[in-house]
């Protein structure tokens, strides 16, 4: 134990050291802005930015890179230890190196978050469920403000950050992340912009939406900015994470292991980190600009002195829309992944199915301008973004084509997870054609900016996202925890959510076609009822997810212990232990085909109860 | 049941929910309110991409109901399904199908595209200005108003500035939403064919006041606008 060699615990990396840290950056930035005479704008920007150095040097990011950087050994056993040491539970909530560690970390942070996010939308709904005002506007755009930038972080992190950085690893054979350290830093630049954005109503909140369109943003309160610096340093933990992504999938997949042999889900997270390695600096630049027209006096996008308030839009799409496919196509690499496993087939065109990851990537950064169909934008555009713009429904239809395709004629087990492909393909194809609605102009004229576009979003990223979450959630459970859930009330979960879910947002497109518009606290009368219902089912969301949170906690705690592969499956992940040891391979794998081998009748038939050891499965050989 | 029975049953089942959704969604109208001929392009786009989502719509939800209900495991079953990866035939259809799909609506989409914003000619200009939470109208003749009126079955111009902030003039009965920017001009026409009284509102978020940043337009026949124009010149009623 490291901490008890030491005089002075406190001072180790970790926790109690961070906040030590970040109180005494903030205190250092705080002081030096009034130094120098600044506004409260600038104090809590300096502050912030020092706080969160602070914070970074006290959980010990930077350690073993200022070690090397002055020219001194760095301490092997230190290094060692950084990595975790199986069953202890501190290594959670320190800076761990262990990808298996950090992912659960993002897992649970993002969990944590959604519940945050999701009691906003509770409070949007009470205020909602009746017209006229119980609080005030500004109250209720706060909250708006708040669940979307929150709910947006929780689509960014939750299945690339927590789900991807557990499993695409063993997934590809290998021990670890291409940059463990990298890797750890990314997950603890996310708890201070998180924490800001969660006080940012102390700060007088924000009322622009998560969009943060200037000049309104311009002339909101310390919480938009708390919010745009926040979402910078997100955006820089997104583009780290990425790149690490990048070179760990393209440097050390196991031997045999060729790109077309990639289980699906490792795909779907390859083309995400390209996305995000490559759009993320232009929203990060645009809200830099942004925050320099707040602090420094600078006109980028200020229209009384010249600056350009459509220019922001276009840079915000250019990364924003790109952003949405960042938050969706995770969780159809997490739906195709289950599928196989459940209809006991192979994964229907598979080359189809990645190549059409790979044109939604291209695709999917050519048409951010039809969120400004109504901006003002230059006339002439509408033409070519209208028709990107539905041409991206090729490939993301595709993702129905694979799933049909696997399932059609499958022997169909309805688990938990399998539920949630079902009800995430039903979603998702609601998603979809509406979507198609809002790419075409003349319709769009209407739909913009209504509850329709809400209704929309909601059905593609709650549909593509947060239900391939739960899939992957419930179907990597076992494998990351060692012990099963409980399926009685996954069901439960599934049925009520997915119910509460439809009756919420289904109304929604109705709402919107008949004229009610999105972020306003008050409507006509006339709405009243339909939102009276519609309220009810939200709250009914939040029910639901507490059977989640009751499953997941009590399931981990004292769950039945879990095989190595429950479910009889051929990917890597299973045909380790449940939890994965330490690294998790002795000896690294040979693999000879993708993991979707099944009812190939030169492969033994799979076994039931608890699986045979890794040389059984398909599509995977020990080393010689 | 052979592989070609499932497909046969779920294709009939598929084709009749289509054939009468499509039916029943063609005679529809969708917009609550039409009073111009956008809003009558608008409301013929939302039937027509209706019309055609049943399809698509019933394609995924029968291949989920079907197999639902047809490919279960019994319990206890540790069968694998047939080694099927592919079927090219299939997938090539796929693509082509979806491909026309999309270039179609793309053609539709752009001619009523042209229709609604193609032709920059107007015989009746209004200037709009807006600004944190209010509009004001300014009529050919200098005159301003809070309130605006639009003459029956003239091409309409509209011009919109704004002082603040970005808002966003929505008229939903006119088929017309277009953004005021502040440092630019933007345009919007519409061509007025039912008088009445109609809502109209802000659509993009522009601080404390946006929900109460609500508007009327008044459609009436030339005269009677006439009529009203030189009434306001002689006693302003309303506007700044």
């Amino acid at each position: 134990m490291a901490a008890e060699r030491r005089t002075f615990p406190i001072l180790a990396p970790g926790l109690p050291r961070a906040v030590i840290g970040a109180a005494i950056g903030a205190a250092i930035g705080a002081a030096g802005a009034i130094g120098l005479n600044g506004e409260a704008g600038q104090i809590l920007g300096l502050g912030y930015l020092f706080a969160l150095v602070g914070f970074l040097l006290g959980i010990g990011a930077f350690r073993f890179w200022l070690t090397w950087a002055i020219g001194r050994e760095v301490d092997v056993h230190e290094e060692h230890a950084a990595h975790g040491t199986a069953g202890d539970w501190r290594r959670y909530f320190r800076f761990t190196t262990d990808h298996k560690v950090i992912g659960v970390q993002y897992l649970v942070t993002a969990f944590v978050l959604f519940l945050v996010a999701g009691t906003a939308a509770m409070f949007m709904r009470v205020e909602l469920a009746q017209p006229g005002l119980l609080t005030d506007k500004d109250t209720y755009n706060t909250f708006m403000s708040t669940h979307g930038a929150m709910m947006i972080t929780v689509a960014l992190v939750s299945i690339i950050g927590g789900l991807g950085n557990y499993l695409v690893p063993i997934m590809i054979g290998t021990r670890d992340m291409a940059f463990p350290k990298a890797n750890a830093l990314s997950y603890w630049m996310l708890p201070l912009p998180v924490l800001l954005v969660a006080i940012n109503p102390l700060l007088g909140g924000f009322d622009s939406g998560w969009t943060a369109y200037p000049p309104l943003s311009q002339q909101a309160n310390l919480g938009q900015q708390a919010y745009l610096m926040a979402f910078v340093t997100v955006g820089a933990s997104s583009i780290l994470s990425a790149a690490n992504f990048l070179v760990t999938v393209f440097r050390m997949r196991a031997p045999g292991m060729s790109l077309m042999r990639m289980p699906i889900f490792v795909w779907a997270l390859t083309v995400t980190a390209t996305l995000a390695l490559v759009a993320t600096s232009v929203v990060a630049a645009a809200f830099t600009m942004l925050l320099f027209d707040r602090l420094l006096g600078t006109s980028f996008f200020r229209p009384s002195r010249g600056g350009d308030a459509i220019l922001f839009q276009h840079l915000f799409w250019f990364y924003s829309h790109p952003a949405v496919y960042i938050m969706a196509v995770p969780g159809l690499g997490a739906i195709l992944e289950i599928v196989p496993v459940f209809a006991r087939k192979p994964l229907f065109a598979y080359p189809l199915a990645v190549l059409s990851f790979i044109m939604i990537g291209v695709l999917s950064f050519m048409v951010w301008a039809h969120h400004m169909f109504v901006s003002g934008m230059a006339e002439f555009f509408h033409i070519p973004i209208m028709l990107t713009t539905e041409l991206i429904s090729v490939p993301t239809g595709v993702v129905f084509l694979t799933a049909l395709g696997t399932i059609w004629m499958g022997r169909l087990h309805f688990k938990t997870p399998m539920l949630w492909v079902f009800g995430f393909l039903w979603a998702f194809v609601i998603g979809g054609i509406t979507g198609v609605y809002l790419a075409d102009v003349p319709t769009d004229i209407v739909l913009s900016d209504t509850f329709f576009v809400v209704a929309h979003f909601h059905y593609t990223i709650v549909g593509g996202t947060i239900f391939g979450l739960f899939a992957g959630t419930y179907y990597w459970f076992p494998k990351i925890t060692g012990r099963m859930y409980d399926e009685r009330l996954g069901k439960i979960h599934f049925w009520w959510f997915t119910i509460a879910f439809n009756a919420t947002f289904l109304p929604m497109f109705w709402l919107g076609i008949e004229g009610m518009r999105r972020r306003v606290a008050d409507y006509p009368p006339e709405f009243g009822p339909v939102n009276l219902f519609v309220s009810f089912a939200a709250f009914n969301i939040a029910l639901s997810v507490a059977v989640f949170v009751y499953n997941m906690v009590r399931s981990w705690r004292r769950g039945e212990k879990a095989a190595a592969n429950p479910w009889n499956a051929q990917g890597l992940e299973w045909q380790v232990s449940s939890p994965p040891p330490i690294e998790n391979f002795g000896d690294i794998p040979t693999v000879t085909d993708t993991p979707y081998q099944y009812g190939s009748p030169h492969l033994p038939a799979p076994v039931s109860g608890p699986p045979a050891p890794a040389p059984g499965a398909a599509g995977l050989r020990p080393k010689p | 049941m052979t592989p070609r029975r499932h497909l046969l049953t779920a294709a009939a089942a598929w084709l009749v929910l289509s054939a009468v959704s499509m039916a029943v969604v063609a005679g529809v109208q969708i917009l609550p309110e039409i009073a111009s001929r956008e809003a009558e392009v608008e409301d013929a786009a939302f039937v027509l991409l209706t019309v055609v989502s049943m399809p698509v719509l019933w394609f995924v939800v029968v291949g989920l109901a079907y197999s639902a209900l047809r490919f279960r495991a019994p319990a206890g079953d540790v069968e694998d399904g047939p080694p099927v990866h592919g079927h090219r035939g299939f997938q090539a259809g796929w693509l082509v199908v979806t491909f026309l799909l999309v270039i179609g609506l793309f053609v539709y989409g752009a001619v009523g595209l042209l229709e609604i914003r193609g032709a920059q000619s107007a015989d009746f200009e209004v200037h709009v200005r807006a600004e944190q939470w209010k509009w004001h109208y300014t009529y050919p003749d200098g005159l301003t108003s809070a309130d605006l009126h639009l003459p029956l079955g003239r091409r309409v111009h509209l011009v919109l500035e704004s002082d603040d902030v970005i808002h966003s003039l929505w008229l939903p009965a006119l088929g017309v939403k277009q953004d005021a920017v502040p440092g630019r001009v933007t345009q919007a026409y519409t061509t007025p064919t039912l008088a009445g009284i109609y809502g109209g509102r802000c659509a993009e978020l522009c601080g404390f006041g946006h929900t109460g940043m609500t508007t009327t337009v008044e459609i009436e026949d030339q005269a009677s606008l006439d009529a009203w124009l030189q009434q306001e010149e002689a006693e302003p009623s309303s506007g700044s």
